[in-house]
């Protein structure tokens, strides 16, 4: 039986004063937020609030394919699973992935991997599940920002970030980022996702009636509002290490003050000192250079004593 | 505490155990500790209820969604509510993504035997027309991170879900062959709170509140659900250690004593919606 | 750099940032070229040493298989003939029993096993769920990692526990010229063992100071990237044992 409220339907999404049902103009986005590293038992996450959606991000990865033969030999695999939680549509949703959530997870996977430099993880997976708890139009943009936060967060190496929304068109006007009842309503609705570094096209979809020029106006929409996002990102990340950084400043005040003078000023702490972060990461396709610019004295480092192997560990 | 797997370290099995024999925990905690719990409800939008629960490193969100149905033929006169447990791979690497696994099944008959049992729900006020038309809630279970014990966060979060949620209420049309809504919105007809309090035990050591390393080496657990009136409302011992019956009987006690504790501490009924 | 309060911030970079696109500049580690611009690839901190402009990862990576490396593993599959092994890496690492005991230790302990018997004496010694200490004899990104428990401080560990942190972090715990380390053992009094996997063994006197210890690990690997670092953990050492109560 269809549940006691039916969601609301607008004839008009644009209002006599030029602004759109929740009082923003044609151009101008909905709020939005992200964080990085929310889900501890992953390689990396994100979780990501635009508009109404909630969407969390987890990455594991790269690992090793099973079984083997789903891998492949020259570069690695990318896979994405997205679903969406049964409360986070106003009909309770049926728990299992419907066709629209496997090619959502397609669409994301073809979006994401030109970002990647997959062929050096051969034989390998990286596989990224995407929850969305709140949906609220345009969930395929916020998610695959989400996704792209949540592999930069795992230390995968990658080209670029990219950023999303929706565009469409209400009452004959093109709006950006199209709120539920503009995404149901409206004459068109194009979801569509860029790469911060380049503005390039990598998701693109196309429900509804345009002309190329009016396509044309919304992809450039599209760019702006993604640039606004893109702002929000490099913010964040920004603010999660600044964060420690100021609880550490804090710190080193406290230290100042109980007199521990003594072995502040022994220790030489320039910033060439400090970072002696040696990256482990290797790769003949890109430019590197064996640049050895740290004396990690490994000799220090040197157990003392443990168990041969030839005994038993039985107490 | 070096990655997370089924297959647990030698070296890290002795030390829980070891640690565990001097009474204390991975984490720091005594034997009895419930590890810190933290609530919050109404965060999802289109859900007549919702509620995101961190115990430790544990977190859950539960959302409760409803549906007009018939009552079933058994209790004409009742309302019905049904649970569900997603395990979602991201909450964990040993989590594989699929079809339900026999652990989500389990959690979901736990948390609902919990709460069916519990003098929780009061499903009669859930019936709107005696064998014709009712209230089918749905309570979904999703688990976000996985660091032990999922039954008692879910627990949790599964009744700051339902007393904080909100749903319209409904009459019949005028002709009486229709539901529709009455304009107004109700909350869940809740009578008590059941909570939920797990134990795990390794040989014969008892610890409650399992965190994830003792899980994945303990030989079994034992799970009481305990009512508002003190009384054991559900029982679930699972995996396969053996129990005595003076053992489990001392452990109700100190669940129900454990139960009012925490009752106490989180004041669920501060989340009952003021309409 | 911008300075504050006369305290330095480091410059927080994310992947497809350009960081510089002067023509002078040679991209290091963590970037790539591209049309006269040096991007980075990762969310990390940018470093610039002469001419060479590299990033440094913030957040975790998976370890690399790289020879000479000592690493601690988790034994997690058996067959008749070998082991396997989770070596915190996007492969899993092997190890055979030709590999596991010195020549002249077997000769003298068997006595005239044949080389079939001799494995599988061998293979006894180690089981599913053990943690060792190996090194790294052949492999890397791309093929599977070979390991040996032959050589000095290399075998079983049988007691303690291991952390794992993110693998950029490491070099952080041992510090410039093993400063970092020293402190963390002098105030705390234990054994530890920093692999390069971001697998840590560590061993005290009792769980207060392990515990110590370990809270200690994770605070330098949240800290990473700021300033005076081994001072504060010094301090933080100091203060945390007399609020707890320890010697």
């Amino acid at each position: 039986m269809p549940i006691l409220l039916p969601e609301k339907k607008h004839e008009k999404l644009i209002l006599e004063n030029g602004k759109r049902l929740d009082g923003r103009d044609l151009d101008e986005i909905r709020p939005f937020k992200c964080e990085i590293g929310v889900l501890s038992n992953t390689d990396g996450s994100a979780y990501v609030e635009h508009g109404g959606n909630k969407i969390f991000a987890g990455v594991y990865g790269p690992r090793e394919v099973h079984p083997k033969h789903l891998g492949l030999p020259d570069r690695g695999v990318l896979k994405v699973y997205y679903r969406m939680a049964t409360f986070s549509v106003h009909e309770r949703a049926s728990p299992a992935p419907n066709r629209r959530a496997l090619e959502i997870s397609k669409i994301i996977e073809d979006a994401i991997t030109p970002t990647l430099f997959l062929e050096l993880y051969p034989d390998s997976a990286i596989e990224v599940y995407v929850m969305v708890i709140a949906a609220s139009g345009g969930t395929r943009c916020a998610s695959t920002t989400a996704v792209s936060l949540a592999l930069a967060d795992a230390g995968i190496p990658m080209k670029t970030l990219v950023a999303g929304l929706a565009a469409g068109k209400a009452n004959g006007k093109i709006i950006l980022d199209c709120s539920d009842e503009e995404d149901k309503a409206g004459e068109a609705d194009i979801p569509c996702v860029i790469q911060m570094k380049d503005e390039k096209i990598c998701l693109l979809q196309f429900d509804g009636d345009m002309t190329p020029e009016e396509l044309d106006t919304a992809i450039s929409l599209v760019k702006k509002g993604a640039k606004q996002i893109f702002q929000k990102m490099t913010e964040a990340i920004h603010q999660k290490f600044e964060n420690i950084q100021k609880e550490t400043e804090l710190e080193i005040e406290k230290m100042i003050q109980q007199q521990d003078i003594d072995s502040i000023n022994n220790i030489e702490s320039t910033i060439e000192n400090e970072t002696e972060m040696k990256n482990e990461y290797d790769n003949i396709d890109i430019n590197k250079k064996d640049f050895d610019f740290n004396n990690i004295d490994n000799k220090k480092n040197k157990l003392e004593e443990f168990d041969e192997e030839e005994e038993d560990f039985e107490q | 505490m070096m990655g997370i797997s089924n297959i647990v370290s030698t070296i890290e099995r002795k030390y829980i155990y070891k640690l565990l024999k001097k009474g204390k925990r991975i984490d720091g905690r005594e034997l009895f500790d419930i590890r810190e719990i933290s609530i919050k409800t109404n965060i999802i939008p289109k859900a007549e209820g919702s509620a995101d629960i961190e115990l430790g490193k544990t977190r859950v969100i539960c959302g409760i969604k409803y549906d007009i149905g018939s009552p079933f033929s058994d209790s004409p006169d009742e309302g019905v509510a049904t649970c569900m447990a997603e395990f979602v791979p991201f909450a964990s690497p040993m989590f594989e993504g699929g079809p339900p696994t026999i652990d989500s099944i389990e959690l979901a008959r736990i948390i609902d035997r919990g709460i069916r049992h519990g003098n929780c729900i009061d499903y009669k006020k859930l019936c709107i027309k005696k064998e014709k038309y009712c209230y089918i809630l749905f309570i979904d279970i999703y688990i976000m991170n996985y660091y032990g014990n999922l039954i008692d966060a879910s627990g949790v979060a599964a009744i700051a879900a339902l007393i904080s949620a909100v749903i319209p209420s409904a009459k019949l049309t005028l002709d009486e062959t229709n539901i529709e809504w009455d304009g107004k919105f109700m909350p869940i007809p809740i009578n008590e709170l059941p909570i939920q309090i797990t134990f795990g035990k390794i040989d014969d050591i008892v610890f409650i509140d399992p965190s994830l390393p003792e899980e994945l080496i303990q030989d079994g657990r034992i799970s009481f659900a305990i009512t508002e009136s003190n009384k054991i409302s559900s029982i679930q011992k699972s995996g396969p250690a053996l129990w005595e019956q003076d053992e489990i009987i001392k452990l109700s006690r100190i669940a129900i004593q454990k139960a009012n504790d925490l009752r106490k501490k989180l004041n669920l009924r501060q989340y009952i919606p003021k309409l | 750099m911008v300075e504050s309060n006369g305290a330095q911030t480091r410059e927080i970079v994310y992947p497809g940032q350009v960081i510089s696109t002067d023509p002078e500049k040679i991209p290091g580690r963590g970037t790539i070229k591209e049309n006269g611009k040096i991007l980075s690839i990762f969310i990390g901190i940018k470093e610039e040493y002469g001419k060479y402009l590299n990033v440094v990862p913030l957040r975790g990576q998976i370890y690399t298989a790289t020879v000479g490396d000592k690493i601690i593993g988790k034994i997690i599959e058996r067959t008749p003939v070998k082991w396997i092994l989770d070596i915190n890496s996007n492969v899993e690492a092997i190890l055979k029993p030709s590999d596991v005991m010195e020549k002249e230790k077997i000769e003298t302990k068997s006595k005239r096993l044949s080389k079939r018997e001799e494995e599988t004496e061998i293979m006894k010694l180690f089981n599913v769920g053990d943690v060792l200490i190996v090194k790294v004899i052949s492999g890397d990104r791309l093929s599977t990692p070979l390991l040996t428990t032959i050589g000095e401080g290399l075998g079983k560990l049988n007691d303690g526990i291991v952390l794992q942190i993110e693998v950029p972090k490491i070099p952080r715990i041992i510090g410039k010229q093993g400063s970092m380390i020293n402190i963390l053992k002098k105030y705390t009094n234990c054994k530890i063992f920093v692999a390069k996997n971001g697998r840590i063994w560590v061993r005290g006197k009792t769980f207060e100071y392990e515990q110590l210890l370990i809270e200690a690990i994770y605070k330098i690997e949240k800290e990473s990237h700021t300033f005076k670092l081994t001072d504060r953990i010094e301090y933080y050492l100091k203060e945390e044992k007399k609020k707890r109560g320890l010697k």
